[in-house]
C-alpha cells in the first residue's frame, strides 16, 4: 500500500505540473480581460480555499472566519504602501507573519471548542475585526483606501490595463497552496490529522502533539490567506473593510472546498473552476435583472452539490486516490 | 450619563433580549434534537415577516392575530424543509457536518432570490396595527408595546415548550429520539416524523417571533441576515441544544448589547456581544447550560 | 437524432454570439454602460435606478415635447440619428464586482461611457477603471466629496456632493436664526459605512467653523437590529436640531424607536438617503410631519416647470413612485452624458471627455433647481445648488434657499 501511495502521489505532483503549465498558457490565447479577469480571480479563490483546507479539511477545525487574515493581509500591505512607502512584496510577507501570529494566539483557547461552538468562535472573531477596522479612523475607517495607480510597475505591482501580471501571480500563489498541502499529506501532521479523523479517541493519545500540529495548520493556513488578501487589495487597489473582510469572503473561501471535496488535494482547486466563473457569469448575465434570479440559481446549485456529492466532486475524477486517502 | 438612561437601556435590552431568545430557541430545538443548525434560520424569519405582511396588506389581519397563522404555516414550511433537504443532508455519509451546514446554507440563498423575485427587493412595513407606534411610560421609562407583548409572547413560548417537551407524549418522543435515534426506532417511532415535526416546531416558533417582530421592524429579503449572527450567538452561548439555554442567551445578549453601547461607541455594541460569547465558551466550552 | 439536436444547438449559440457583433456595426447606435446594485441588501436601489434611466431613454430616443437636451426629435442628431441602447450591470455594492463589470462592460459590450453606481465605495473603482480605458464616467448619484477630488480626467459629477448638501443646511441654520429661532446644539446620527461617515465628517468640520456645538455624535451599525440605546442617547442629548445619515432600513427603525421611546426633537434635517426613499415615508411618514431633508430635486419645481411634472408622471407609470433625489440625478446623469456624446459627434473617449469638459446646460433644461451644469477643471458641477425640502402635508416642499423656496419652513417641526 505504501509502495501505492507514493506512486499516486507522484502522479499527482505530474499532473499538477502539467495543469499549471497549461494554465501558463491559457492567457495567451484568451486575451479578453473580462475572461481573463475570471480566471484571475478562479485561481486566487483556488489558492484562498485550498489554504483554508488545510486547517479546516486536513484538521477538521471549520473556520469560517478566516476574512480575518484576508482582511489583516490586505490592510498590512495597503497601510504600509500607502502611509510609508514601504513596497507590497514587503507588505505582502509582513501581513502573511502577522496573520499567522494572530491565527496560533486565537488558535490557542479554540481549538478547544468542539463543532459549532467553533464555527461560531471564528465567525464572530472575524466580525470584531471587521468592526474594528470599521471604526479604525487611521486606517480609512469606512471610507476604505485607495492605492494610487501611477502606471505598469513590477515593483509596486500594479498594472492599470493588464491582467497578465496578476494571472501569474494567482498561478504561482495556487500552485504553492497546492504544493503545501501535498506536502503536508505525507508529512508527520498529515498522519495524525487523518489518524484523529478517523478516530477521534485517537486525538486524546496524540494529544499535545496534535494540538501543536494543529497550531501550525493554522499558522500556514492563515499566512498563505493573508498573502492572497495582499495580492486583491493590488489586483483591485482599493479596499475598504466591508469588501475585504465581510462574512461572505470566509464563505467564498469555503465554497469551493466543500464542493470539490473538503479534506482533499484538488478539491477546492476543482471547486473554484466550477464556482467562480458560474457565479461571475451569472451575475453578468442574469444579475442585471434585479429579481434575484442568480441567487436562486446559485444558492440551489450549493444545495444540489452538497446533497448529491457530499464527499465533493472530486470523486468523479479517477484523479484522487480514494482507497489510499481513506 | 444619568440613572434614567442607564435604567432605560437596560430596559429596552431586556425586552431586545426577550425577542432574541424567541428567534433563536427554534435554532436551540432543532439543533438539540438532531445536531443540526439551521443556516437558514434568519430567512425563515423574514419569510415570517413577509407572510405577517401580506396577511395585513390584502385581509387587513392584524400581526397579533395573525401570529398563530403565521406560526401554522412556518410549521408546515419547516417541516418541509427537513422532508425535501436536510432529510438528505443528515443522511450523507461522508462530511454529514459540512453538508448540512451547506445545504442549509444554499436554502437560505435561494429564499432571499424567491423574495426577491416575488416580493421585490422594496422595504416594506405594517403601517398600522393595534400595537404599533404604542408605548407606555412607567417613571420615565419607556416601554414600546410591541416589544413589551413580544418579550410576554417569549416568555409564554418558553413555558408552552417547557410543558410541552416535558408533559406530552410528543415531546417525550422528541426527547427519546435526541437520546438515541436508533432505539426509538425500536420501540416504533418513526425517526423522520420526529424529526419532521421537530423542524415544524422550531420554524412555528421562529413564524411567532416574525410576526412580532412585523409590528415594529421593517421587512426587506435580507432582512433575516441582521438577526442570524445574533440568533447563532445566542443559542451557542445558552449551550447548543437547549432550550433554557436559548432563553438566557437571549437576554444575557441582549443586556450585553445595551451596556456596550452606554460604554463604547454604539456602532461597536455587536462587539460586547461576541466578546462575551468568547469569554463564555472559552471558561465553558459547551456554553452555558449545554449539556452535550 | 442527439446530433442534430447538438447541431442546432451549436448554430443557436454561434449565432446569438454573432447577434451583438453584427448590431454593432451599425453605427445607429450608442452604448452606455449603467452599473448599480441589482442584487443584495440595496437591489432596490438598482431597481428604480433602472425606470429611472429608461425613463431618460424614452426621452432621447423617441419624439418629446420638452426643453431637456435631445427631448425633441428622435436619437441623437449629431450621429445621424443614432439610438442609444443601455447595459445594465450588476455590482453587489462589492468594489472589485464594481471594477470587473466595468472592464466587461467596455471590453465586451463596448460601452461608450459608463453611469453608476449608487454606493460611493463602488464608485472608486468604476471611475479608476474608466480612467484607464479612457472612458468617460458619470457619477450620477454618489454625493461623497473625496470621490472628485482624486484628479480623474474622466470622472464627472452633474449633482451636488455631501459637502454642498451639508452647507446648505447650515445656510439655512444661519437664516433660521437671524430670523430667531433657536439653533445652538446638534445631534448628529449617522450610519457607519462610507455615506454615513464621509457626510458625518463634513457636518462636524461645519459646525466647528460656524460655532454649533455638537450635542452628540452617534456612530451606529448600519442594519443593526435594535435601535434603542442609540435613540436613548438623542434622547438624554437632546440638541435643538437631529442630523441622520442614515439608509432607509435604518431610518424607518430610527424613527419607529425615536417614537416608542417618547423621543420627540424639535426639528429633524436629514441627509437625504433614506429620507428621500417613499419606503420610508410609507411606513413611518406620520411620525415625520415637518422633517427636513436636503436634496436635489423637489417636485414642486413643477409649478414653475411643467415638464417636470410631466416627465414625473412618465416615471411613476413605470415605477409606482415620484421621482426622488435618487432616481432625478440618475436621470439628469443620462441626459447629460447624451447631450456630450451627441455634441461629440463620435463615441471615442477623449472625445466624448472634450464635449462633456465644454459642458455648459442652462437650469432651465433640466428637472432640476440647479444654476446650470457646468464642470470645474475636477469634473464636478459647482452651480448644482442644493434645496431643503420639508414634509408638510404628505408631501415634499422646497423651503430653502430662498430664491427656489415656495413657502417658509414650519420650526420647530410639530
Amino acid at each position: 500500500m505504501d509502495t501505492n501511495f507514493a506512486r499516486s502521489r507522484r502522479r499527482d505532483l505530474i499532473v499538477a505540473f502539467c495543469l499549471a503549465a497549461t494554465a501558463a498558457v491559457v492567457p495567451l490565447f484568451v486575451k479578453d480581460s473580462y475572461v481573463q479577469n475570471i480566471m484571475v480571480l478562479t485561481l486566487m479563490w483556488g489558492a484562498l480555499s485550498q489554504s483554508w483546507n488545510i486547517l479546516s479539511g486536513y484538521c477538521g477545525q471549520i473556520s469560517l472566519g478566516h476574512a480575518l487574515y484576508f482582511g489583516i493581509g490586505a490592510y498590512t500591505t495597503t497601510l504600509l504602501f500607502t502611509k510609508f512607502g514601504v513596497l507590497p512584496w514587503f507588505g505582502m510577507l509582513g501581513g502573511g507573519v502577522i496573520s499567522a501570529v494572530i491565527a496560533m494566539a486565537l488558535g490557542y483557547p479554540c481549538f478547544r471548542l468542539r463543532g459549532h461552538y467553533f464555527v461560531i468562535a471564528t465567525i464572530v472573531i472575524a466580525e470584531i475585526g471587521l468592526l474594528l477596522f470599521h471604526n479604525w479612523d487611521w486606517a480609512g475607517a469606512a471610507m476604505g483606501i485607495e492605492i494610487p495607480v501611477r502606471g505598469d510597475s513590477w515593483l509596486k505591482f500594479q498594472f492599470p490595463r493588464s491582467k497578465l501580471p496578476y494571472f501569474y501571480f494567482a498561478l504561482a500563489l495556487a500552485c504553492v497552496a497546492w504544493f503545501v498541502t501535498w506536502w503536508l499529506e505525507d508529512s508527520k501532521w498529515g498522519y495524525w490529522w487523518r489518524a484523529v479523523k478517523d478516530n477521534p479517541d485517537a486525538a486524546e493519545s496524540l494529544g499535545v502533539v496534535v494540538f501543536n500540529s494543529k497550531m501550525g495548520a493554522a499558522a500556514v493556513s492563515a499566512f498563505l490567506v493573508a498573502v492572497g488578501g495582499s495580492f486583491y487589495a493590488q489586483f483591485v487597489s482599493y479596499i475598504d473593510p466591508e469588501s475585504i473582510m465581510g462574512f461572505h469572503i470566509s464563505l467564498l473561501m469555503a465554497l469551493p472546498a466543500v464542493l470539490g471535496g473538503i479534506g482533499t488535494l484538488w478539491g477546492p482547486m476543482l471547486g473554484a473552476v466550477i464556482l467562480i466563473p458560474l457565479t461571475e457569469l451569472t451575475r453578468s448575465y442574469a444579475g442585471g435583472s434585479g429579481r434575484g434570479v442568480d441567487l436562486i440559481v446559485y444558492g440551489g446549485l450549493i444545495i444540489a452539490i452538497s446533497l448529491a456529492r457530499p464527499q465533493g466532486l472530486v470523486g468523479l475524477f479517477s484523479l484522487g486516490r480514494k482507497e489510499a486517502a481513506r | 450619563m444619568t440613572a434614567e438612561t442607564i435604567i432605560q437601556s437596560l430596559a429596552s435590552g431586556l425586552l431586545m433580549g426577550l425577542l432574541y431568545g424567541l428567534i433563536a430557541v427554534g435554532l436551540a430545538l432543532i439543533f438539540g434534537l438532531m445536531d443540526v443548525v439551521n443556516f437558514a434560520h434568519g430567512e425563515f424569519l423574514m419569510i415570517a415577516m413577509y407572510a405577517t405582511f401580506f396577511l395585513f396588506v390584502f385581509f387587513a389581519i392584524d400581526p397579533l392575530l395573525a401570529a398563530p397563522l403565521v406560526a401554522a404555516a412556518l410549521f408546515v414550511f419547516g417541516a418541509l424543509a427537513y422532508l425535501l433537504i436536510v432529510r438528505f443532508a443528515v443522511r450523507a455519509k461522508a462530511n454529514a457536518g459540512m453538508v448540512q451546514i451547506f445545504s442549509t446554507f444554499g436554502l437560505a440563498i435561494v429564499m432571499r432570490g424567491v423574495a426577491q423575485f416575488f416580493f421585490t427587493p422594496d422595504y416594506r412595513s405594517v403601517t398600522h396595527s393595534w400595537l404599533g407606534g404604542k408605548t407606555v411610560s412607567v417613571a420615565g421609562i419607556f416601554l414600546p408595546v410591541p416589544q413589551l407583548v413580544g418579550a410576554l409572547v417569549a416568555i409564554a413560548a418558553f413555558g408552552a415548550l417547557y410543558l410541552f417537551i416535558n408533559r406530552t407524549d410528543f415531546g417525550r418522543a422528541l426527547e427519546a429520539t435526541r437520546e438515541d435515534a436508533g432505539a426509538v426506532a425500536l420501540v416504533g417511532i418513526d425517526k423522520n416524523k420526529v424529526f419532521a415535526l421537530g423542524w415544524g416546531l422550531g420554524a412555528a416558533l421562529v413564524g411567532l417571533a416574525g410576526a412580532v417582530m412585523a409590528i415594529f421592524f421593517y421587512i426587506y429579503p435580507d432582512v433575516g441576515a441582521s438577526f442570524a449572527l445574533i440568533a447563532y450567538v445566542t443559542v451557542a452561548l445558552g449551550g447548543f441544544g437547549s432550550v433554557f439555554g436559548a432563553f438566557a442567551g437571549g437576554i444575557i445578549v441582549g443586556l450585553v448589547e445595551a451596556t456596550t453601547a452606554m460604554l463604547l461607541p454604539p456602532s461597536l455594541k455587536a462587539v460586547g456581544i461576541y466578546a462575551v460569547y468568547l469569554l463564555v465558551v472559552f471558561i465553558r466550552p459547551r456554553g452555558l447550560f449545554g449539556s452535550m | 437524432m442527439n446530433i442534430t439536436r447538438r447541431n442546432v444547438l451549436l448554430g443557436a449559440t454561434a449565432a446569438a454570439a454573432l447577434g451583438p457583433i453584427a448590431a454593432r456595426a451599425q453605427t445607429s447606435e450608442v452604448v452606455i454602460g449603467v452599473i448599480y446594485p441589482f442584487s443584495g441588501a440595496s437591489a432596490q436601489m438598482g431597481v428604480d435606478a433602472q425606470k429611472s434611466f429608461e425613463t431618460a431613454l424614452d426621452i432621447i430616443n423617441k419624439n418629446h415635447d420638452f426643453d431637456l437636451p435631445l427631448a425633441k426629435g428622435e436619437g441623437l442628431p449629431g450621429l445621424g440619428g443614432a439610438k442609444i441602447r443601455l447595459v445594465f450591470a450588476d455590482h453587489q455594492a462589492d468594489p472589485q464586482k464594481g471594477r470587473a463589470e466595468t472592464e466587461r462592460l467596455i471590453t465586451q459590450e463596448k460601452v461608450c461611457a459608463v453611469i453608476g453606481t449608487y454606493q460611493s465605495s463602488v464608485a472608486v473603482t468604476v471611475s479608476q477603471v474608466c480612467e484607464r480605458y479612457q472612458v468617460p464616467f458619470i457619477s450620477a448619484d454618489n454625493s461623497s466629496p473625496s470621490l472628485h477630488k482624486r484628479g480623474l480626467k474622466f470622472y464627472f459629477r452633474a449633482a451636488p456632493h455631501d459637502e454642498m448638501f451639508s452647507a446648505a443646511m447650515f445656510n439655512f441654520f444661519d437664516a433660521m436664526k437671524k430670523k430667531g429661532a433657536k439653533i445652538d446644539t446638534l445631534s448628529l446620527f449617522h450610519e457607519d459605512t462610507i455615506f454615513g461617515t464621509d457626510s458625518a465628517n463634513t457636518q462636524l468640520k461645519l459646525a466647528a467653523d460656524r460655532g454649533y456645538k455638537i450635542a452628540t455624535d452617534i456612530k451606529y451599525r448600519s442594519n443593526s437590529p435594535s435601535l434603542s440605546a442609540e435613540v436613548q442617547q438623542l434622547k438624554t442629548a437632546n440638541a435643538d436640531v437631529l442630523m441622520p445619515s442614515s439608509y432607509t432600513t435604518d431610518g424607518i427603525l430610527l424613527v419607529k424607536t425615536m417614537a416608542e421611546l417618547g423621543y420627540k426633537p424639535n426639528a429633524i434635517v436629514a441627509q437625504n438617503a433614506g429620507f428621500s426613499e417613499k419606503a420610508l415615508y410609507d411606513a413611518v411618514g406620520d411620525k415625520l410631519e415637518g422633517v427636513i431633508s436636503r436634496g436635489s430635486f423637489s417636485l414642486d419645481l413643477a409649478a414653475k416647470r411643467p415638464m417636470v411634472g410631466t416627465i414625473n408622471t412618465m416615471f411613476k407609470e413605470k415605477s409606482g413612485k415620484d421621482f426622488n433625489d435618487l432616481t432625478s440625478r440618475q436621470f439628469m446623469g443620462l441626459l447629460v452624458m447624451a447631450d456630450a456624446i451627441n455634441r461629440a459627434k463620435s463615441t471615442d473617449g477623449e472625445k466624448i471627455r472634450e464635449a462633456l469638459v465644454a459642458t455648459d446646460i442652462p437650469g432651465e433644461q433640466t428637472i432640476m433647481p440647479w444654476k446650470r451644469v457646468k464642470f470645474d477643471e475636477l469634473g464636478q458641477n459647482n452651480d448644482a445648488d442644493p434645496v431643503l425640502l420639508q414634509y408638510i402635508g404628505g408631501k415634499f416642499v422646497t423651503i430653502f434657499p430662498p430664491q427656489a423656496a415656495i413657502a417658509e419652513a414650519v420650526w420647530p417641526m410639530k
